[in-house]
């Protein structure tokens, strides 16, 4: 694995974070930040690491002067930028300096980006702001920070609205916002963590390119270990407010000196798949045949299209087994997963579960087989009633078909265990866990009718590494005890090649390739699914062995 | 995110759907609103055990009195006591508000939960919502009054229908987004009926923008049942409301101008104070608002 390996000591240094500390305003202060220091030399790279709530983007808010007011303030510390303290600047020069020495990138480009106005114009109205420059001088220096971040058709999509873009196209546009002024520092708070593998890749290059050009200083907010590895020359690894260790990238993969840097690196699931599980003989649970779902936008009255969502798509499940469908967005693989649970209509195919076909069956005669396939969600924010304790979301399901409520309670007892947590939080309500925990009651949830299959729809990806490793354990653990079969939804190809026997690729609606895990990994055969996997973020690195991939693996992974 | 225990009384579980923010403070515009609305409550609730006159029995004798000892406000046109037959008009200016409020909010929430869940439903339900919307209010009220006959019940009637596809839209448009939500789908997984979905889902989500709706129905029901019996369109004129105490003044409004001050400024209190009652409930079931306004 290539390293950025760069030096920085004799660079002057660009950004020093002396001592910061940040706690919630009010009475009784919540320490957020505890004495943080940071260092970033011109022209590094500066990866702050770690899970939700460890205090990141709080950091890089302060750095922006951008700290919801009334919510959080600086209580110590200095934040200099060539040598002089932002945090004594009042709004206005504050204001000055953003875009002009600082700038930021954020997450979900589509939010930051206004909607109703065309990007050129968004682009230009930086310069608007902070220089006095002619209009055809300005149009120039648009057009040309719009080359220099690689967007095609130059002209065309100056004068885009931001939803005629893709996301890879929209972050481009807001990076090339935040680098027309020439920045000293510009800092990415997980730029990439909403664009596709393939998008995140030419999205991380573009960033090292343009970086190497300008002389930028990077402040790159990640919790993707895979994207540090890319990317970052300095790694600061942090955790509930305070920086646990930092170091230079290699030698912070390589040797890691505290357990909690351990921890999160062993976490990331390793690229290389897990030991095949012998063959199973059984019959399928669940076998689905030329499932075809076109939506049809096409009305009476107005000229529409045909979307085919997903076409011809094939696959049978055994029981105790686990069949990954890998793809990006768009690619259908969620519809699919809809189209099988019968939250969507499919527009023609097979759906066996067991021995009957539930594909055309209607809502009523569809309400007896309901039990043998359930459905964990991504977002375990949204997929628990907020207003219902975790007991009645439990048992919601048992009572549907026939149990009495006190059996389904001392049921959901016994489930609450067996997903590991305690029993009697029963009478407690989703707000009061964590998004791990919730995603733990929304499996209880799924289990608790004892099903044959289990459709999992990303429902790990919306979890911290750590939590993540966790709750594929769980599944596994379950799958184990019950005989589950698993359906399996995910873009995350490392998740792929930790929980599924079998993967299908998706692309554009269409399987595009159907093997075991250890093959498609290994010798995938298809264009797509080799171009998924080179863009996979640190493919070279064993994060859990602290080490190079060996050759062998190197090659296959 | 730290798991923060927070009491869970019986009232919160009831209410599930409001929950406060931890330091609310109400200013002093709600708590006056408080005070006026629930003294024009309970004077014109008394007013059912005791009013110092028959607000019907004329009196020849005592026609367009000043105010005095016997009679507080004076008197009208036909020796009427002013004082009393306000009080009494409050009665049925608040049972026509309070009714038309419930009324429509209940029968918009059963309309608008099934729009919102079904497709084909929907088409037909929200056409004939349109068509209600699109005939004026007060002509349509006046419409139904003069076919049903001035009792409180057709006015009560008269004023309902036409805020229903108000309450109905509001319904739809909050069951449209939160059906999206995958607890609602998980719920369809887990085998649960279409009812049960819509009641124990969907419908809490209803309560809080409803609670609100409610009292701006309220407060214009008042003013619309006002309006009717001023045209001499609502209630019969031998039982006294705001509306019409204020018609009959109207005659005599340059000689005595507290025949139609005294019941307008009950009217005007009551729908202040109601619609100001109402901001402030939206205000602490949805604090998005307030912070746009900060």
């Amino acid at each position: 694995m290539l390293f950025r390996n760069r030096h920085f000591d004799d660079k002057p240094v660009a950004l020093e974070i002396l001592g910061l500390s940040v706690a919630t305003a009010g009475n009784d202060p919540v320490p957020i930040l505890n004495t943080i220091d940071v260092t970033i030399h011109q022209g590094e790279t500066v990866c702050l690491v770690g899970e939700s709530g460890s205090g990141k983007s709080v950091t890089s808010l302060a750095v922006m002067g951008l700290l919801p007011k009334g919510a959080l303030e600086v209580t110590t510390g200095r934040i200099e930028l060539d040598g002089k303290n932002l945090l004594d600047l009042d709004a206005s020069q504050m204001r000055e300096l953003r875009a002009q020495r600082i700038s930021m990138i954020f997450q979900e480009p589509m939010t930051a980006l206004n909607p109703v106005m065309k990007v050129g114009d968004q682009i230009e109205e930086v310069l608007d702001s902070h220089t006095k420059l002619p209009t055809r001088e300005k149009k120039r220096r648009v057009i040309d920070i719009m080359q220099q971040v690689h967007l095609p058709d130059v002209e065309r999509i100056y004068g885009s609205y931001p939803h005629q873009l893709s996301g890879g196209q929209r972050q481009r546009i807001m990076i090339a916002m935040a680098l027309i002024l020439e920045p000293k520092l510009l800092i990415a708070d997980e730029p990439t963590t909403a664009l596709d593998v393939t998008t995140q890749n030419q999205v991380l290059k573009l960033i090292a390119e343009l970086q190497e050009s300008h002389g930028t200083a990077v402040l790159f907010i990640t919790h993707d270990m895979g994207v540090v590895a890319e990317i970052a020359d300095t790694v600061y690894v942090m955790r509930n407010g305070d920086i646990v260790e930092s170091a230079a990238v290699e030698t912070l993969l390589r040797s890691p000196q505290k357990d909690y840097t351990r921890r999160l690196l062993e976490a990331v699931p390793s690229l290389v798949p897990r030991d095949a599980r012998p063959e199973s003989w059984a019959d399928p649970v669940l076998s689905v045949d030329g499932l075809t779902k076109i939506y049809d936008t096409r009305g009476f009255f107005k000229k529409g299209r045909e979307t085919k969502a997903a076409q011809d798509v094939k696959f049978r499940i055994k029981p105790g087994r686990t069949l990954g469908i890998v793809g990006e967005s768009g690619s259908g693989k969620s519809t699919v997963a809809r189209c099988v649970m019968r939250l969507i209509d499919p527009t023609e195919g097979r759906i066996k579960v067991g021995q009957t076909d539930i594909a055309k069956l209607g809502r009523g005669e569809l309400q007896p087989h309901r039990k043998h396939i359930q459905i964990v969600f991504q977002d375990p924010f949204r997929s628990l009633n907020p207003r219902w304790t975790v007991g009645e979301s439990l048992i919601e399901g048992p009572l549907n078909f026939g149990q009495s409520k006190a059996e389904a309670m001392k049921h959901a007892a016994e489930l609450m265990e067996l997903v590991g947590l305690p029993a009697d939080a029963l009478g407690r309500y989703p707000h009061q866990f964590s998004g791990g925990q919730r995603q733990r009651i929304a499996i209880a949830r799924a289990i608790a009718m004892r099903p044959d299959i289990l459709v999992a729809d990303e429902a790990v990806s919306a979890l911290d590494v750590s939590v993540q490793a966790q709750v594929l354990k769980l599944l596994d653990e379950l799958q184990e005890k019950l005989g589950i079969a698993i359906l399996f939804i995910t873009h995350d190809l490392r998740v792929a090649a930790q929980i599924c026997d079998e993967v299908v690729v998706m692309q554009h609606g269409r399987i595009v390739e159907h093997d075991t895990a250890e093959n498609v990994l290994s010798q995938p055969s298809h264009d797509y699914t080799r171009a998924l996997i080179e863009a996979a973020p640190g493919r070279h690195w064993d994060f859990a062995n602290f080490r190079e991939l060996s050759l062998h693996q190197t090659e296959t992974a | 995110m730290a798991a923060q225990p927070q009491p869970t009384s019986a009232m919160q579980v009831v209410l599930g759907a409001i929950q406060l923010p931890r330091n609310w403070r109400l200013g002093l515009g709600p708590i006056l609103a408080a005070i006026v609305l629930a003294l024009i409550v309970i004077a014109t609730a008394s007013a059912y055990l005791y009013v110092p006159h028959n607000p019907m029995s004329m009196d020849a004798l005592q026609r367009l009195k000043g105010p005095s000892e016997t009679y507080w406000l004076g008197t009208d046109p036909y020796g009427r006591d002013l004082f009393s037959r306000v009080m009494v008009g409050g009665q049925v200016s608040l049972l026509i508000g309070i009714g038309a409020a419930i009324v429509s909010v209940i029968i918009g929430l059963l309309i608008g939960l099934v729009s919102g869940f079904f497709r084909l439903a929907d088409a037909i339900i929200m056409r004939v919502m349109d068509a209600l919307m699109a005939i004026p209010s007060i002509l349509l009220a006046i419409a139904l009054v003069a076919l049903n006959g001035p009792s409180i019940w057709s006015v009560i009637f008269a004023i309902t229908l036409p805020e229903i596809p108000r309450v109905v839209r509001l319904v739809r448009s909050v069951v449209l987004s939160a059906r999206e939500e995958p607890y609602v789908e998980a719920a369809i997984a887990l085998g649960s009926s279409m009812p049960k979905i819509l009641w124990k889902h969907l419908m809490p989500n209803t309560l809080a923008p409803l609670i609100v709706q409610g009292t701006y129905i309220c407060a214009s029901a008042i003013l619309t049942e006002a309006i009717l019996s001023f045209l001499g369109a609502g209630v019969s004129t031998e039982i006294p409301t705001w509306g019409n105490i204020m018609a009959e003044g109207r005659l005599f409004f340059q000689i005595k101008p507290e025949l139609i001050f005294w019941p307008g400024l009950m009217l005007s209190l009551c729908i202040l104070s109601i619609n100001l009652l109402g901001d402030t409930a939206r205000d602490l079931l949805d604090p998005r608002l307030k912070k746009r306004e900060a």
